[in-house]
């Protein structure tokens, strides 16, 4: 993985003075709230419902054992002993104290960790698939190309106060896109052209939040040597354009509808004009520097299928069951990519405990060359695991609380902090992700509905990215009370899109009930190969809203 | 007088702000050779070498200088109607990088000195602040961090040209 050379060692540490200083001057008085505010929301630190937040950044899902030790140690020594793993690849501490901060982060730079740039008005941490790499139908590995945005967009100097938050996303597989570069307000998907050179179909103006919208394709085919100049020509416009009055309207996404996609081409075009060719194209020494950082571990000549494997998957069911579901496909033979999940039930998904970080650190090491990942859903990869070693893993799994056999079944959900910790939460989420668990423990019946995402946010921000789940579940406020809105059809990766809202809204307590009902519709109808989605698709939303709404007797 | 950090140093800047058009009518030639007036009034002016400098709102675009004499301008100010609004970095920017500007670019109104390191590096070399504002506490943070990855008005290499 990438590892910080003197520079970026160097700019992590004066940026942890800075931030020290600042927040000194903060608590002297001699920095307004005001002007704190962006300062500290630029080194990750929010003011929540009951204490700072503090959002620390994994560039693009890569991390080490030594860095998941050192988070476990922070989380024992500045926080409650636990965090949680959002869905932009970052790591959120709830509970930290505001003076601390600056210590957590001197902490983190030991480690090459930062919380630069995760949150704010600026361009936050460049996400991609957790698989990166270690899968064989990638165009190329796309976190040299991650590391090279990574670089670009911290501290640039012109694009620090944006309209608004902007996030960019990184995927490399024709066939599937787990980094969601749909929805993201820059989506780069990496393809090659005829010639073969590599370069970026670029898409810009997704998004989820309260005007959730499918990202457009503003150019086909940018070489990959333009990259750089290409963003800042994007980065400009919306800087000089995007609207400054309103926040809920100030997304990239609103300035692509205002303009339409063909205006704000031609005006990015115009922009690029200027830039293309100049000193931010890239030579290739710098792609292979890159590159260099990305090298395969060193793998051993194996087969696939080794019979330590075959003979417990004919054993067990459970073994069976967790290899089908938490397993994946890797690009040398004799190996796995195994999904430690973080979605126990009665756990708020995508929580870690300190022992369960240093458990999984502890695994990395013994079991994957001491690297994992952190995706999307919310869970952590170890991308190298040896196909014989899988049983022994397993077993380490499970007493850890790491193989619950889920992954991608309608209770690995994706779920925001919500109402129990979050300041902007209109309702809570965590508990009507735990109802739903509870509803659908029995694996049989969750195996039998097969894929689906099921999505929850406390509010419209929707952290929990309930607007591209199958199932998507929405926190409102009426009146001081919390109801839930039940949307359904959204989808994300390649075929992207963006749910519909069932009806009026359910009280908490009936959630589990509802989802319940419309499960039933899938299952009474469904043909042999169709998944959720593809029967709602068939079917349309009347059946499944007339079976959420009908009285039970 | 008013006070301002310029190139790295507290000075008395003899020039004026002035930030309403309308308040320009009754101003007098030896006034105007002193004066930092708005874009808008200058391109409308017919000899527009009688002020010293102009200035531009954060909603204006560097697009109305093209073809314009601006070297001649002592002044180039830009201003910050608040601090988070981040346009301002545009403009400096490119007033340097595309209009080849050499004169002095001056921050003006509500920015605040802890964006003092990315105005310099794009392009801001003056800077008067807010009356309130600790000139002194300011200049303590003048200067941008030691190392950058990108390429700024200082150094249009990015870090991978530089290596």
């Amino acid at each position: 993985m990438y590892q910080y050379d003197a520079i970026d060692q160097q700019l992590v540490k004066e940026r942890v003075d800075q931030f020290r200083d600042q927040t000194q001057r903060y608590l002297n008085k001699e920095l307004s709230e005001q002007e704190y505010l962006p300062l500290r929301l630029q080194n990750g630190l929010y003011v929540q419902r009951y204490a700072p937040m503090l959002r620390i950044a994994i560039p693009y899902g890569m991390l080490s054992s030594t860095q998941l030790r050192k988070l476990a140690d922070i989380s024992r020594r500045y926080d409650r002993g636990y965090g949680h793993f959002s869905t932009r690849q970052n790591l959120q501490l709830n509970w930290p104290k505001l003076e601390t901060v600056p210590d957590i982060l001197d902490e983190l730079a030991e480690v090459e960790m930062h919380a630069v740039q995760t949150s704010g008005n600026c361009i936050r941490n460049t996400t991609t698939d957790q698989y990166a790499g270690v899968i064989a139908d990638e165009v190329v590995d796309p976190r040299p190309y991650c590391e090279l945005i990574r670089q670009w967009s911290t501290f640039h100097p012109e694009f620090a106060f944006l309209p608004r938050k902007f996030k960019i996303a990184v995927n490399a597989t024709e066939s599937s896109d787990r980094a969601a570069i749909q929805v993201h307000d820059i989506g780069l998907q990496i393809k090659k052209n005829a010639e073969g050179e590599i370069g970026f179909k670029v898409i810009v103006g997704g998004g989820l939040g309260r005007t959730p919208m499918i990202g457009r394709t503003i150019c086909e085919f940018v070489p990959r040597a333009h990259l750089l100049s290409y963003l800042e020509a994007i980065l400009r416009v919306y800087n000089q354009f995007g609207n400054r009055q309103n926040k809920y309207k100030a997304r990239i996404k609103i300035l692509t509808k205002a303009l339409g996609i063909e205006e704000l081409r031609s005006r990015v075009e115009a922009e690029w004009q200027h830039l293309k060719g100049k000193e931010n194209t890239v030579p290739d020494a710098e792609f292979d520097r890159l590159q260099g950082f990305f090298t395969e571990p060193d793998y051993k000549t194996l087969t696939d299928q080794p019979t330590e494997l075959t003979e417990k998957l004919s054993q067990s069911a459970g073994f069976a069951r967790w290899y089908e579901r938490n397993t994946f496909t890797h690009k040398k033979s004799g190996y796995r990519i195994v999904t430690l999940t973080l979605k126990k039930a009665g756990i708020a998904p995508g929580d870690a405990t300190a022992e369960q970080m240093d458990k999984a650190a502890d695994l990395a090491d013994k079991y994957s060359f001491g690297e994992l990942r952190v995706s999307h859903e919310q869970n952590l990869v170890l991308a190298d695991v040896e196909q014989s070693q899988l049983v022994e893993l397993w077993e380490a799994a499970k007493e850890a609380g790491f193989a619950t056999p889920s992954l991608g079944l309608l209770t690995d959900m994706i779920c925001c902090p919500g109402g129990d910790f979050c300041a902007l939460a209109n309702a809570k989420s965590i508990p009507i992700a735990q109802q739903i668990q509870e509803k659908f423990s029995d694996l049989d019946y969750l195996y039998d509905i097969g894929e689906l995402d099921l999505n929850i946010s406390g509010c419209m921000n929707a952290c929990g990215h309930h607007h591209v789940g199958n199932l998507g579940i929405l926190g409102v406020d009426k009146k001081g009370e919390e109801f839930y809105q039940v949307s359904i059809g959204g989808n994300s990766g390649h075929d992207a899109n963006i749910g519909k809202i069932l009806g009026p809204s359910f009280a908490e307590e009936e959630i589990a009930d509802v989802i319940e009902k419309i499960i039933s519709v899938y299952l009474d109808n469904r043909t042999q190969e169709e998944k959720f989605i593809d029967t709602y698709q068939r079917l349309g939303i009347t059946p499944f809203k007339e079976a959420a709404y009908a009285k039970d007797n | 007088m008013q006070k301002i950090i310029k190139d790295g140093v507290i000075v008395e800047s003899d020039l004026v702000w002035i930030s309403n058009s309308e308040t320009l009518a009754d101003t007098s030639a030896d006034t105007l050779k002193k004066a930092i007036v708005p874009l808008s009034a200058w391109l409308e002016m017919e000899d527009k070498g009688q002020v010293a400098g102009i200035w531009l709102e954060s909603d204006e675009n560097t697009d109305q200088l093209a073809g314009k004499n601006i070297s001649a301008l002592s002044v180039i100010g830009v201003h910050f109607p608040a601090f988070a609004d981040g346009r301002g970095f545009t403009h400096a920017r490119l007033l340097r990088e595309r209009f080849g500007y050499k004169g002095e670019i001056r921050a003006l109104g509500n920015f605040i000195p802890d964006q003092l390191g990315y105005l310099l590096r794009v392009g801001f070399s003056a800077f008067q602040f807010a009356d309130e504002v600790n000139l002194e506490k300011a200049l303590q943070l003048h200067k941008p961090f030691s190392v950058a990855y990108q390429s700024d008005v200082a150094d249009p290499r990015p870090l991978f040209l530089r290596r």
